[in-house]
């Protein structure tokens, strides 16, 4: 019960700074905007239909537009060391940990919705008819992502190299996230029955659990002094 | 201590470079030319044994930095440096000599084949590991940053191993390790083990040398804070 109070009050300082700054949303959501509008003069719609590559796209913008947000993860505690006062609270390592997992896929949440409204409105697309598998799909995937995000961003702000090694260090990792998210969002966007992404939804979710304990388990040498 | 490290290491490294000149006469003398591949199929020899290697060395890599990790022993994280560097060199080794093969039996240097794909994100994890090192001020911080990317790494490489089979799979099956026993030819499969053995040897003996390599650079650091702190004897200043 304490740890759930201590790991709700992480998230809700993350939440509570991003509604009232909107930093980190703004430039995701600015970005996605922005790559949806390159996009449309990078394809040729006569060659190729939007529709055919938009599970692909959208993947690729939810990652791109996901490493903006989620190298600044510990930005704000790094000034003033205000990550000493996080840690200097009895607050468990790993709660701290859970608590910016979970502030990062709420507001890679609300990016990732605005991706599919502004792909839908720019290309046309149309998203099958299964909202909650598809939801099922991208909601595990990002949560995959996030966690392993979470725990890289606190290593890359550690050092010299900063957010630009993040990418470096996550895309390698993220290839089954990629694989299974972007094969089920396919098959789901073309109408197919949802029977035929259960073996993806499983393997996203293995990935999920996995990268989420792990980084549970390893946040505290990350963070030790 | 550190001269038997050395010892080891040079014996290890002698029977290394034996095995590999036996290797040599086996691969382009004594072995049969392969039916359908030809002679091109002879790279196979150094192929799987580096693959071999690479992948071992990272296992090694995970272990020592797990029990690093719990223990916080320096010669834990030494052992795993070394390794990571003897692994990125023979994953480099497996993804030059994949494509100077594939281009003859495949007719492309590079296709998106589970194991090659792999062992390309397994350089690319080798990479984080010493960029992470390598951009660090504080080592002891570097060290454990090190530690975290090849434990997740090592955690993630069966869920990509899975994904990219299950996307798509051409390369050649499995000739030694199944159910029915190898269906290599016996010359073929003893040359495998000669390579097999002769990476092996170059490997650990590369590891300790680099091991022995670490530990005195670690010690020249000591030393030299050591010196640092210590204060000046009289008319020894500069």
């Amino acid at each position: 019960m304490e740890y759930l109070r201590q790991m709700s009050a992480i998230i809700w300082k993350d939440v509570v700074v991003e509604l009232r700054t909107r930093e980190r949303i703004a430039a995701m959501g600015g970005f996605t905007v922005l790559v949806g509008i390159l996009f449309n003069y990078a394809i040729d719609p006569t060659v190729v239909e939007p529709q055919a590559i938009a599970a692909g796209l959208i993947w690729m913008t939810i990652v791109f537009g996901g490493m903006l947000g989620l190298g600044r993860t510990f930005s704000l505690e790094e000034e003033e060391g205000a990550f000493q006062g996080i840690l200097l609270s009895p607050i468990p390592r790993d709660a701290i940990y859970f608590g910016k997992v979970a502030s990062n896929f709420i507001i890679l949440t609300v990016v990732t919705a605005l991706v599919f409204a502004v792909f839908a409105l720019f290309f046309g697309l149309t998203f099958g008819g299964h909202p909650l598998a598809l939801a099922g799909v991208v909601l595990l995937g990002i949560l995959g992502f996030v966690a392993v995000g979470t725990l890289f961003s606190a290593i890359s702000s550690g050092t010299s190299m900063g957010d630009t090694l993040l990418p470096i260090l996550v895309f390698p990792l993220l290839i089954p996230v990629i694989i299974y998210g972007v094969t089920a969002t396919a098959i789901l966007f073309a109408g197919r029955p949802v029977a035929e992404v259960d073996g993806n939804i499983r393997m996203l979710g293995a990935f999920a659990a996995v990268a989420v304990f792990a980084g549970a388990g390893l946040f505290r040498y990350v963070v030790e002094e | 201590m550190s001269s038997k490290i050395r010892w080891t290491g040079a014996v290890l490294g002698v029977l290394g470079i034996a095995t590999t000149l036996v290797l040599l006469w086996m691969v382009f003398f004594w072995v049969p030319t392969e039916r359908t591949m030809g002679v091109v199929q002879r790279i196979f020899y150094i192929h799987v044994p580096a693959a071999w290697v690479a992948f071992m060395a990272f296992g090694i890599v995970a272990i020592c930095s797990a029990v690093y990790l719990w223990l916080k022993d320096e010669r834990l994280d030494m052992a795993a440096v070394s390794a990571a560097e003897g692994g990125m060199l023979f994953t480099t080794i497996v993804l030059l000599t994949g494509p100077l093969w594939g281009r003859v039996a495949w007719g492309t240097w590079w296709t998106w084949e589970p194991r090659l794909t792999l062992t390309l994100l397994l350089w690319f994890i080798y990479l984080g590991y010493f960029l992470v090192r390598a951009s660090t001020d504080n080592p002891q911080r570097g060290k454990r940053f090190a530690a975290v990317v090849g434990i997740v790494g090592a955690l993630d490489i069966p869920l990509i191993h899975l994904s990219v089979v299950w996307f798509r799979s051409l390369h050649p099956a499995p000739v030694v390790m199944k159910p029915e026993g190898p269906s290599l030819d016996p010359a073929m499969l003893a040359t495998l083990f000669v390579g097999l053995g002769a990476s092996t040897l170059v490997f650990f003996s590369f590891f300790l040398f680099r091991y022995g390599l670490e530990r005195m650079t670690q010690a020249l650091a000591h030393r030299e804070m050591a010196a640092q702190a210590a204060p000046r004897p009289e008319g020894a200043a500069s």
